[in-house]
């Protein structure tokens, strides 16, 4: 079976039939310049100079972690090109399949397309091998790309969760994955522009002990946090509950009224004056 | 240093979508520039793709015209594969996606925003940043007055952060209607004309509903 | 059949004086080797079934699979060499799962049929932008069972030829001259898949050699819910309740 490098785009004839992907992934169009980074930079990376005419949409909280009854993930939902708030609802948690989730922070469509793009190839790996694929191959499917295509410019930093069979028990994992090609696994992380401040809560209020619902809680409580410190993440938080049945979607909640709901449930946020 | 720049500021001035129950709406202004200077005040930037799917691409006009060139073969090709079965606006938007990701290297300045009727019978409206990334959405303006659109489409349309005067609930959009959206298009144009040198002349608009397409024009301002 | 052969049945490119390319027809030829498959479409949805030989006592017949998933909509049975289609199956997923990639929607089976035979005349030298893939013709033959929203149930045949027709009902390898001849005679429009579902083990247990049982035969179903393939007991309850010998009348009685 092909190896995905041996997968990576080859040329192909426009004419031959339908040209956007060879074996699944696009035929990349590099402009014939002998750095193509550094023009990429030049044109589309705002973090380092606000006035470039390409803003793709970026910036983020997300977190995820292992606890007693599975996996809680939560994201904000903020999509910032610039200081523009692109979106305020995008969806930042990528259902890769009913088993597995991925998250998005950094270039949104770079994470949109090699999630997606994983989820077929889990899929491929399902049909060929008749039963699903466990969290660390399919995290190292993703990062085996971020690797290969190190320094040309892909900016993303997932998480991928899920369940996975060993020795015939289904075992959650986590493995966060980044464009630099790192993939570490792990049992809580924080990823995006906002992660100090979802840390903050998540070290302080984390016991791997805690209940469905305390963990829900928590996961959500720590993106609030995030959206109320960082500029770049906001508007609302997307929570999942991940279990050995695969994953439920817990709702989306928006931040402006969670902040007021907290600050009166929990006494917190007591530098915000009182409506 | 002589630096490499395939990128020019020629385009039209702004585009804007809305989606409903039964319609879909896709207007934008015929004025088109290059920097302060106006090339044309009459150049439609509402790309026909068939299948009824329309398309804007603000950014820069070379890069959304051949975007579109591209879908079109796109499509093309997707009929020659598929029995001439009508191309889906959810598979067209993916299919943009792969296009505009297929140049993630060399990316296409573009915003495109596309309209179509889903399977289902509402109105769709798909938009997207330059690299491929792409949600379906209420409503989405880009182009020069896209700072000036996108905050009255969510005042209009969709009544962000307002509450009902009667329950002191959040107040919801349910019921947008054809004629009320179409009066929303033209007060945030002629909104945008006013306060954006890039906006003007003619407005244009498209309506897509279950019986086909019309087309509407208006005069802007020409200043 | 092959009395003109000459030394023009060796090269996979060079066609006969007559016009023949007799590659491939000798391919057509290694299917009649296979063990029988049989498909038959209803209005709910298609049934493949296949016969499961195995060349000695020693062998495990659950190791013997010859319908496989293509995706969750698409089924397909073949006759031929298992190893070639291996190959064609591989290639029918990656183009299924690529479809969805592209499209955001599940490929239509036409679509996934065509794009199958695509890969049958790969054969050979290269051609312009595309990588040559066998030396000689595939040696087996499909049949492609899919439910898809435009077209509901269908049922493709492919041949190595890289044809490919749509049947109400087909039969291919070792038996399928006569049980195509049953289908012919049997097969009812507006059968129910319980119905085709008998017919089905019926013809296939007359061209068998061996006795029909429910480890010698595989059968799959393809329905709105999908790809399904019938568990060990499933079949031990249908090859049990099937009529001793089922007459045309009865048939036509079950509707």
């Amino acid at each position: 079976m092909d190896t995905v490098i041996d997968q990576l785009p080859k040329s192909v004839d426009a004419a031959a039939a339908l040209p956007a992907c060879v074996n699944g992934l696009p035929n990349f169009e590099f402009p014939s310049i002998d750095t193509p980074s550094a023009f990429l930079r030049a044109f589309t990376d705002d973090a380092s100079n606000p006035d470039v005419p390409i803003k793709p949409q970026h910036g983020t909280t997300t977190l995820a972690f292992k606890f007693q009854g599975g996996i809680i993930v939560a994201v904000d939902s903020r999509a910032s090109a610039g200081s523009w708030i692109a979106s305020q609802k995008v969806k930042k948690v990528l259902e890769i399949n009913p088993f597995m989730l991925g998250t998005m922070a950094g270039g949104a469509a770079d994470c949109q397309f090699w999630e997606r793009w994983l989820g077929s190839q889990c899929r491929l790996y399902e049909l060929r091998n008749k039963k699903r694929i466990s969290v660390s191959a399919a995290s190292k499917i993703l990062a085996n790309v971020t690797y290969h295509y190190k320094g040309s410019g892909l900016s993303m930093g997932t998480m991928v969760c899920g369940y996975s069979e060993k020795n015939n028990t289904l075992e959650p994992e986590i493995y966060y994955v980044d464009s630099d090609g790192s993939r570490v696994a792990g049992q809580l992380f924080s990823v995006g522009s906002g992660q100090t401040f979802a840390y903050g809560v998540l070290d302080q209020g984390y016991d791997y002990n805690l209940s469905v619902e305390d963990a829900l809680t928590l996961g959500k409580r720590a993106i609030i946090a995030a959206t109320h410190r960082d500029a770049y993440s906001g508007n609302s938080c997307n929570l999942y509950h991940l279990k050995p049945t695969g994953w439920v979607y817990h709702g989306n909640y928006d931040a402006a009224a969670e902040i007021w709901r907290l600050k009166e449930a929990e006494g917190s946020f007591n530098d915000i004056r009182t409506k | 240093m002589s630096r490499f720049n395939p990128y020019g500021d020629s385009s039209g001035g702004s585009s804007l979508a809305i989606a409903g129950a039964d319609f879909a709406i896709l207007a934008g202004d015929t004025r088109h520039s290059t920097g302060f200077s106006i090339d044309s005040r009459d150049q439609s930037q509402i790309a026909d793709l068939g299948d009824g799917l329309f398309l804007t691409s603000n950014g820069f006009s070379a890069d959304a015209k051949q975007l579109v060139d591209d879908l079109r073969t796109q499509i093309k090709w997707y009929h020659h594969n598929n029995n001439d079965h009508k191309l889906s606006i959810s598979a067209a938007a993916r299919t943009t996606m792969m296009l505009l990701y297929g140049k993630r290297f060399f990316p296409y300045y573009v915003n495109p925003i596309m309209i179509g009727m889903a399977d289902d019978g509402t109105g769709a409206v798909y938009s997207f940043d330059p690299l491929g990334s792409y949600d379906r959405e209420p409503s989405r303006a880009a182009g020069h007055a896209s700072e000036l659109l996108m905050p009255f489409l969510d005042n209009q349309v969709t009544f962000a952060n307002q509450l009902d005067p009667q329950t002191g609930e959040p107040r919801k959009r349910l019921d947008l209607d054809l004629q009320t959206a179409v009066d929303l298009v033209k007060d945030a144009f002629t909104g945008a004309a006013e306060r954006q040198v890039q906006v003007g002349d003619t407005l244009e608009i498209v309506i897509l509903t279950k019986d086909g397409v019309d087309r509407q024009y208006y005069d802007l301002r020409r200043d | 059949m092959f009395l003109t052969r000459s030394e023009y049945d060796r090269g996979v490119s060079t066609f006969s004086p007559e016009g023949r390319l007799f590659q491939v027809e000798y391919s057509l030829e290694a299917i009649k080797l296979g063990s029988t498959a049989v498909g038959i479409k209803t209005k709910d949805g298609v049934i493949l079934g296949v016969e499961k030989r195995a060349n000695s006592k020693l062998m495990e017949s659950g190791s013997i699979n010859k319908i496989e998933e293509i995706e969750k909509h698409i089924g397909c049975a073949f006759s031929g060499l298992t190893a070639d289609a291996r190959m064609m199956i591989d290639h029918a997923r990656v183009e299924a799962t690529n479809h969805a990639f592209n499209y955001d929607e599940p490929t239509s089976v036409e679509t996934l049929t065509q794009s199958v035979c695509d890969l049958a005349l790969r054969f050979g030298e290269s051609g312009e932008g595309q990588e040559r893939v066998m030396s000689r013709p595939f040696g087996v033959a499909l049949l492609i069972a899919g439910y898809d929203e435009r077209l509901g149930p269908q049922l493709y045949h492919t041949e190595p030829t890289g044809t490919f027709y749509m049947y109400d009902a087909k039969a291919i390898g070792s038996g399928s001259e006569g049980a195509q001849a049953e289908l012919q005679q049997k097969y009812y429009s507006n059968m129910t898949m319980a119905e085709a579902e008998i017919l089905l083990l019926k013809v296939l247990k007359q061209v068998m050699e061996e006795k029909l049982e429910a480890k010698n035969v595989q059968l799959a179903k393809v329905t709105k819910e999908g790809f399904q393939l019938y568990t060990t007991e499933e079949l031990e309850k249908l090859v049990a309740d099937l009529p001793a010998d089922v007459d045309q009348d009865e048939l036509a009685e079950l509707s």
